[in-house]
């Protein structure tokens, strides 16, 4: 970093203590952020069921239990098997709803989208509890089933965030060429909303998915037997110390690291353009 | 064009508002409904049974403050989530600033995404590596140790020091978005004429920067202390459920509703507590904007 002075930059003139304080700020800061991934990527590759400083040498056993073991394996399969699906649902809900307040002028539309975006806003212990309640009445919970319905409800606010952006920078033009041309409704959003709205709708679905991938309280609460890895996570954390976890830990960042890449891709130049010309 | 852009029924409009309205209605606003007439319910012979009855409430508030000890519970609650979006603020704060003022323009995207990157790693796995890293006998400790700093030992693991320390890790990569768009949006010609004015740095801080920076700072105090208030995660592996802090050895207010659950599976009373939850929560944040508010007018 060397810092050239820039005489546009009003802070920086000759702040050069500031800067210095500001670096080491953030590298501090920075220390913090990312030191317990650190440890447990270094961790996972450590002897010694007990972490500790120096070192007790390098190994791959952890690794090797870990796919022994089986446990935390099937509840990351559930895992696997619940987040896409809770991811999907929450883009069909999101997508209809974010094209609905797009295209249409509806009474009740301002409370409309308050209710799809309200289950963020809600501390999900409260809505643990109250997904327990309503599924247990109609018999749904402790299923894979009751984690997705539930999940849906949570990240469908997520998602649809990212494709309303995204509808936001179509201009009106697309659509209304696609009427003039003779298009019905369903085949202008078909051939002409859908495919300008997928880098959105695949946005938002990476940000749902990784939402519903990490979510703890409303699966300990409705999944009973069908842990999620959060859940198991937990019940192992709570009965031992296992080096394990380190192990899947890694694994679980390394997976994530790739939906970050994705989400960098595809997220991002979203947020970040501004209103496309009509050519796009 | 007209035509397709207007009102009138279409089966389009029909799925397209329909289908997320009806979801929502049955798989969120009925549960939170429930949840309310649930608290009334009772338990008979481990069932179930609909009732309208006042026990659950009458029997929490007899515990309020005996034997559960509710309030103190709830007190624990608001003193760490209060403290904790405090120290959450004060500590990403200056790291935005520092983002935004130091590092050049052309870092603040790499910058930005290295801040939130701990958020796509899964938290309950984050709190397990604070655990190891923070056990009496654990990296921290024993690195100092081995470096030779053999009477600087912390022993922080459950403690509700180490239930914020766990919750300031989560809430600071979504703070610190939340402050870089306050921050940034701030226009660099006013701090320019504050200081061409003669305005010292701090000044111009302390005149511009800051006030300008109000509503951010709001904002994420607010939701800081909204999430940690309802966390469970960190209060049960980092604080271990009953994390001392100068309150005492207590536990949060969530954590026992985890704990009550799991051990009663006595839904109806789960229910009653989880709705003094929602009551203290919406308390604390009319109480918040009150302040905000009185606040606001003493600047002015």
């Amino acid at each position: 970093m060397a810092s050239a002075i820039r005489p546009l930059d009003p802070l920086a003139a000759d702040g050069r203590w500031w800067r210095t304080a500001g670096r080491l700020y953030m590298a501090v800061g920075y220390f913090f952020l990312v030191l317990p991934i650190v440890t447990m990527i270094v961790f996972s590759f450590q002897k010694g069921q007990f972490a500790s400083i120096p070192g007790q040498g390098w190994t791959l056993q952890w690794y090797g239990k870990l796919f022994a073991d089986g446990t935390l394996l099937e509840a990351l399969r559930n895992s696997l098997i619940v987040s896409p699906l809770a991811a999907t649902g929450a883009c069909v809900l999101g997508f209809l709803a974010a094209y609905s307040i797009h295209r249409f002028r509806f009474w009740g539309r301002g409370a409309f989208s308050v209710l799809l975006v309200l289950p963020v806003l809600i501390p999900p212990l409260i809505l643990g509890v109250a997904f327990l309640g309503l599924l247990s009445r109609i018999g749904l919970q402790g299923q894979l089933l009751s984690v997705i319905l539930t999940h849906m409800v949570i990240v469908t606010a997520p998602a649809m965030a990212v494709i309303q952006l995204r509808l936001g920078q179509m201009p009106s033009s697309l659509e209304e060429a696609a009427w003039d041309l003779g298009a019905t409704e369903f085949q202008t959003l078909y051939k002409v909303v859908l495919p300008f709205a997928l880098p959105g709708i695949a946005g938002g679905w990476l940000l749902a998915f990784t939402f519903s991938f990490d979510e703890f309280i409303v699966a300990w609460f409705v999944s009973g037997f069908e842990q999620t890895l959060p859940v198991a996570v937990y019940a192992y954390i709570v009965g031992s110390v296992d080096p394990s976890l380190n192990a899947v830990g890694s694994i679980v960042f390394a997976l994530s690291m790739l939906s970050l890449i994705g989400v960098e891709l595809l997220l991002f130049p979203i947020l970040l353009s501004q209103y496309r010309s009509a050519d796009s | 064009m007209a035509e397709a852009a207007g009102g009138g029924f279409s089966a389009m409009k029909v799925v397209g508002i329909g289908v997320p309205l009806v979801y929502s209605l049955t798989f969120f606003a009925a549960p939170l409904v429930f949840l309310v007439v649930l608290g009334f319910w009772l338990v008979e012979d481990f069932q179930v049974v609909p009732a309208f009855s006042l026990e659950n409430y009458l029997d929490i508030a007899q515990h309020m403050f005996a034997k559960s000890n509710y309030a103190l519970a709830i007190v624990q609650s608001l003193w760490v989530s209060l403290s904790t979006a405090f120290f959450a603020v004060l500590a990403c704060y200056p790291m935005v600033l520092a983002i935004v003022y130091v590092a050049p323009r052309s870092r603040h995207r790499l910058l930005l995404m290295l801040a939130v990157a701990p958020f796509w790693s899964s938290y309950v796995l984050r709190l397990f590596s604070w655990q190891i890293l923070l056990a009496n006998k654990g990296i921290i400790n024993s690195g100092l140790a081995w470096a030779g700093f053999e009477n600087l030992q912390f022993h922080l693991l459950y403690t509700q020091i180490a239930t914020r320390i766990g919750l300031i890790h989560y809430l600071a990569p979504i703070l610190i978005v939340v402050l870089y768009v306050t921050v940034a949006n701030i226009d660099r010609d006013l701090i320019q004429a504050a200081r061409d004015l003669g305005a010292t740095r701090w000044q111009a801080f302390r005149r511009v920067i800051l006030p300008m920076s109000r509503t951010g700072l709001l904002v994420s105090a607010s939701f800081a202390a909204i999430v940690s208030f309802g966390d469970v995660l960190s209060g049960a592996l980092l604080g271990g459920g009953v994390g001392s802090s100068v309150l005492g050895s207590v536990p949060l207010f969530s954590n026992m509703i985890m704990s009550e659950y799991a051990s009663s599976t006595n839904l109806p009373r789960t229910s009653a507590l989880a709705m003094i939850l929602v009551l203290v929560m919406v308390l604390m944040l009319a109480g918040g904007a009150a302040l905000a508010e009185r606040g606001k007018v003493d600047v002015g």
